[in-house]
């Protein structure tokens, strides 16, 4: 582990790959079934979250905007434009939940949404995400806190084949999904909080979708409080849990900082084979732990000579530089979105918040670059290789379904790792 | 402030036409129920393409994190490019409570000391208008300082739509780029493209014909720009407002200012192409021009004529539903009755009326003009026998359960469908549109459905 840099000394991001709060927020919601999402702010920034995320999913997303004016922003403090979005949202749609987070506008004129959202009659939940603090990831964590907060009901017994997953926002709907299916494979009953697996999936839908189409209901998020178990995944996630604790103190916590990779992976199931009693793993895990040793060992080669600059959010930065390390891979830079307690511990020789410019002015570093897809066209300039990886990706179809995580994931990363890697070593050799 | 528009009078527009027959204008948003960019998204996709001008963007994170890089249409012009950079201060909390003045102006000194841009835009966002960041003086300082033009754009987010915006990035233009150069020679056949972004390369299906005619683009607002260019526009002998309503103020004031006159064209489609060519021509009021003109048109339209054939063929007795938005309503409508498609319907909920009386002279009296696209459109597929829908994402469904074609009218265009080329490239997609059998494949049952 090198030096790390928490703080850009820039007075400015040139080629941000940085995003807001309330995108986090947004997506957040989207993770719950039948919600509307109802970002207050300017319409422009309900647009051009809804336009980013159809693109890098593939599939419309349901959202809705208090289109706040400049003339109501002076006169208003929140009240008219909330209590008159909920009534246009609700004449169209039933939302079984409308998820309020605020954007830079409404902070920055102090608006009392707590206050307004209590005197609205309709299922809501309200979360401040001005986009002038923090990022992706906090964004997607508070509003994750949020509805644990507003929503799960407080309990006194614990049912020990409950088990609550807290994801981290870069985590793609299929990982979720993964994640869920693997400690089901240990007996849990697994409820995801949010749950793109179901919902931002990319599955065909019977109807034109005005609201979130899958995630978890409302009904299963209010009786979370009975879960023997919560897994927080990504250290943005961890807070989520103490505040899920406040709801029944009886329920117990762990804690990965991701679950990329050979390591990280074996800790899941120590945790799930010592609260289960289990002398061992149901099959088709330990056979994918076989697989992935064998893939660690073939991708070592390519990987072994590679110099990596990875651009990410904090939580799948770790996760993504531990799995490289891990294989031999060097990852010489990496470059995160803002800062985090992830940097510290990061497999990496150099780590920094930062942004794009940064990444070019390192270019004699590295020779493969992972991020998402506004490195594209600067690794085409470079001549790096190219893994996309995080939000957006615009270039590429099938994102909802690209698995990174647990035994299995970690091989499919390794071999489009090292592939990519060779690739850009038989283009440099035949130039 | 002197340099700031009044947008109450941008909205009063007196050549908006909608501006007859109502009192109150163009944009209200409704809380909770209102879809579409705001004023700074419009701004940007107005001055964006300036390639060697960079765009700072005073605001937090959303305004540019989710937009810079969402057109990818690079510069033709040998040199700078920066339209695919994106630069903003990212406001910080701190910034917020004590303002954001002092990042701005280092943010502008790194920006000139790095990047030495021929220009520098900078736009003020929500945010940063509501803590009162005085970017206008940071401007003229800066400007003074490094010898370059400094142009606060205001068009934060929340003073109205992205039209609206459009509009503003225009006026900060005329205030401060137009006119403060001379241009090295002028032609009689001078002439500014405004209102053309040349998205997906659309100007460059064009404008090689008009060079053939002797018609000099002296400088656009502001597809494949260059602010040397845009500093001379003053000069034209014509204003040619390309499919957007939303530079008419802008044209306006240059005709009262500097006796340019203005007219306003599309060339999406054979026929709308065609006119519009001839239409620059007898602006430009010259017998031999014009002459000229008709006799390029001719040709182009021979050589279309017999690229489109084979397509003509296939697309003979097909039928198609539109659902789209804006002046789509009516171009795409014109552009897929030249390939001989029969559009049965149209949606007009998200038009102007203007559009909606394009989209009757274009569909003629049997066509249907929807107003709930979303209600109608199943049934109309089933009344018309329609084979092909053109819509957005949200409609896939409809077309699946019909079981019959679907494209995506709003998805990101990557090609041209501008000009009499853009045609074919618009064709040979709608064919494999209809050909593709995935259409039907995926509403197979499955086993267990009965």
């Amino acid at each position: 582990m090198g030096k790390v840099i928490h703080k850009s000394s820039k007075p400015l991001q040139v080629n941000p790959f940085k995003l807001s709060q309330p995108m986090g927020a947004t997506l957040a919601f989207l993770g719950i079934d039948k919600c509307m999402p109802l970002m207050h702010g300017g319409q422009g920034c309900t647009s051009f979250t809804k336009v980013f995320l159809t693109r890098h999913f593939c599939e419309p997303i349901a959202i809705q905007t208090t289109a706040v004016t400049d003339a109501i922003a002076v006169l208003d403090g929140g009240d008219y434009s909330i209590v008159e979005s909920v009534k246009n949202i609700t004449k169209k749609v039933t939302p079984s939940l409308i998820g309020l987070h605020t954007t830079g506008l409404p902070e920055t004129k102090g608006d009392d949404i707590a206050g307004i959202a209590r005197q609205i009659e309709f299922p809501m939940v309200h979360v401040n995400t001005p986009d002038y603090e923090g990022g992706l990831e906090s964004g997607w964590a508070r509003t994750c806190k949020a509805i644990i907060e507003e929503i799960v009901q407080p309990a006194e017994r614990v049912d020990d084949n409950k088990l609550v997953l807290l994801p981290h926002v870069s985590l793609q709907p299929i990982e979720v999904e993964k994640a869920k299916e693997f400690i089901e494979s240990f007996g849990y009953n697994v409820y995801a909080v949010p749950d793109l697996s179901t919902s931002l999936d990319g599955h065909l839908g019977n109807k034109q979708a005005a609201l979130s189409s899958g995630g978890i209901s409302v009904d299963e998020l209010r009786t979370l409080g009975d879960a023997g178990l919560v897994l927080t995944v990504g250290d943005s996630m961890q807070s989520c849990a103490s505040s899920l604790q406040q709801k029944n103190s009886e329920m117990r916590h762990y804690h990965f900082a991701h679950l990329h990779g050979l390591e990280a992976t074996d800790a899941l199931v120590k945790v799930l084979l010592d609260e289960t009693g289990f002398f061992g793993p149901p099959p088709t895990v330990s056979r994918w732990r076989r697989r992935l040793q064998d893939a660690m060992l073939d991708s070592h080669f390519s990987l072994g000579q590679t110099r990596f600059l990875v651009a990410a959010e904090p939580d799948q930065l770790s996760g993504l530089c531990q799995t490289l390390h891990d294989s031999g891979g060097r990852v010489t830079v990496a470059i995160s979105t803002v800062d985090s307690t992830q940097l510290e511990t990061l497999q990496a020789e150099q780590v920094m918040v930062g942004d794009l410019e940064d990444a070019e002015l390192m270019a004699d570093e590295y020779d493969v670059m992972i991020g998402n897809c506004h490195c594209e066209a600067l690794a085409h300039r470079l001549g790096k290789g190219m893994v996309l990886r995080g939000f957006p990706n615009w270039e590429q179809v099938g994102n909802a379904l690209k698995n990174d995580i647990l035994y299995e994931g970690g091989c499919y990363l390794l071999f489009e790792a090292a592939n990519t890697a060779s690739a850009a070593r038989n283009e440099v050799q035949h130039v | 402030m002197a340099t700031k528009p009044k947008i109450k009078q941008l909205l009063d527009e007196s050549a908006c036409s909608h501006n007859k027959t109502k009192k109150v204008a163009c944009n209200a948003p409704k809380p909770g129920a209102t879809t579409g960019g705001c004023a700074f998204e419009g701004a940007q996709i107005a001055l964006f393409p300036y390639a060697d001008a960079a765009h700072l963007v005073h605001g937090p994170m959303t305004c540019l994190g989710t937009s810079w890089e969402t057109r990818t249409t690079g510069t033709s012009w040998q040199g700078r490019d920066l339209t695919q950079t994106g630069f903003t201060t990212d406001v910080s909390l701190n910034d917020v409570v004590f303002s954001g003045e002092e990042k701005l102006a280092k943010a502008i000194d790194y920006i000139i000391e790095y990047y030495s841009p021929e220009a520098l835009f900078v736009y003020v966002t929500c945010v940063t208008a509501l803590i009162g960041d005085d970017i206008d003086l940071i401007c003229k300082r800066a400007a003074e300082k490094y010898d370059v033009p400094m142009i606060p754009v205001h068009a934060p987010g929340f003073v109205g739509s992205k039209n609206l915006g459009s509009r503003l990035g225009g006026e900060a233009v005329l205030a401060h780029l137009i006119g403060t150069k001379e241009p090295e020679e002028s032609t009689p056949f001078d002439i500014n493209l405004i209102g053309e972004y040349n998205v997906t390369g659309d100007m460059w299906q064009y404008t090689p014909l008009l060079k053939e005619l002797g018609i000099r683009v002296l400088s656009t607002l502001s597809g494949d720009g260059r602010v040397a260019q845009i500093r001379t526009a003053h000069r034209a002998k014509l204003n040619v407002i390309v499919c957007a309503k939303s530079l008419i103020s802008l044209t306006r004031k240059m005709e009262e200012r500097y006796g340019i006159p203005s007219i306003s064209l599309s060339f999406y489609g054979k026929r709308d192409t065609s006119k519009g060519i001839l239409a620059i021509a007898e602006a430009l009021d010259d017998a031999a021009l014009v002459n000229r003109a008709r006799t390029l048109v001719a040709r182009e339209e021979q050589k279309l004529e017999e690229k489109l054939a084979p397509y003509v063929a296939f697309f003979k007795g097909k039928k198609a539903v539109l659902n789209t938005g804006g002046n789509k309503t009516w171009s795409i409508a014109a552009a897929l009755q030249d390939l001989g498609i029969e559009v049965v319907a149209t949606a007009v909920k998200k038009a102007t009326e203007d559009d909606r009386e394009k989209a009757r002279q274009t569909l003629g009296e049997k066509g249907v003009l929807m107003m709930d696209p979303g209600a109608e459109q199943a049934r109309l597929i089933d009344e018309t026998g329609a084979d092909l829908l053109l819509a957005g994402g949200r409609s896939l469904y409809t077309a699946i359960k019909k079981g019959i074609a679907f494209a995506d009218v709003n998805q990101e265009k990557k090609k041209s469908y501008g000009g009499y080329d853009g045609l074919l490239n618009l064709a040979e997609d709608l064919k494999n549109a209809m050909q593709n059998p995935v259409f039907r494949n995926v509403a197979r049952r499955a086993p267990w459905e009965k």
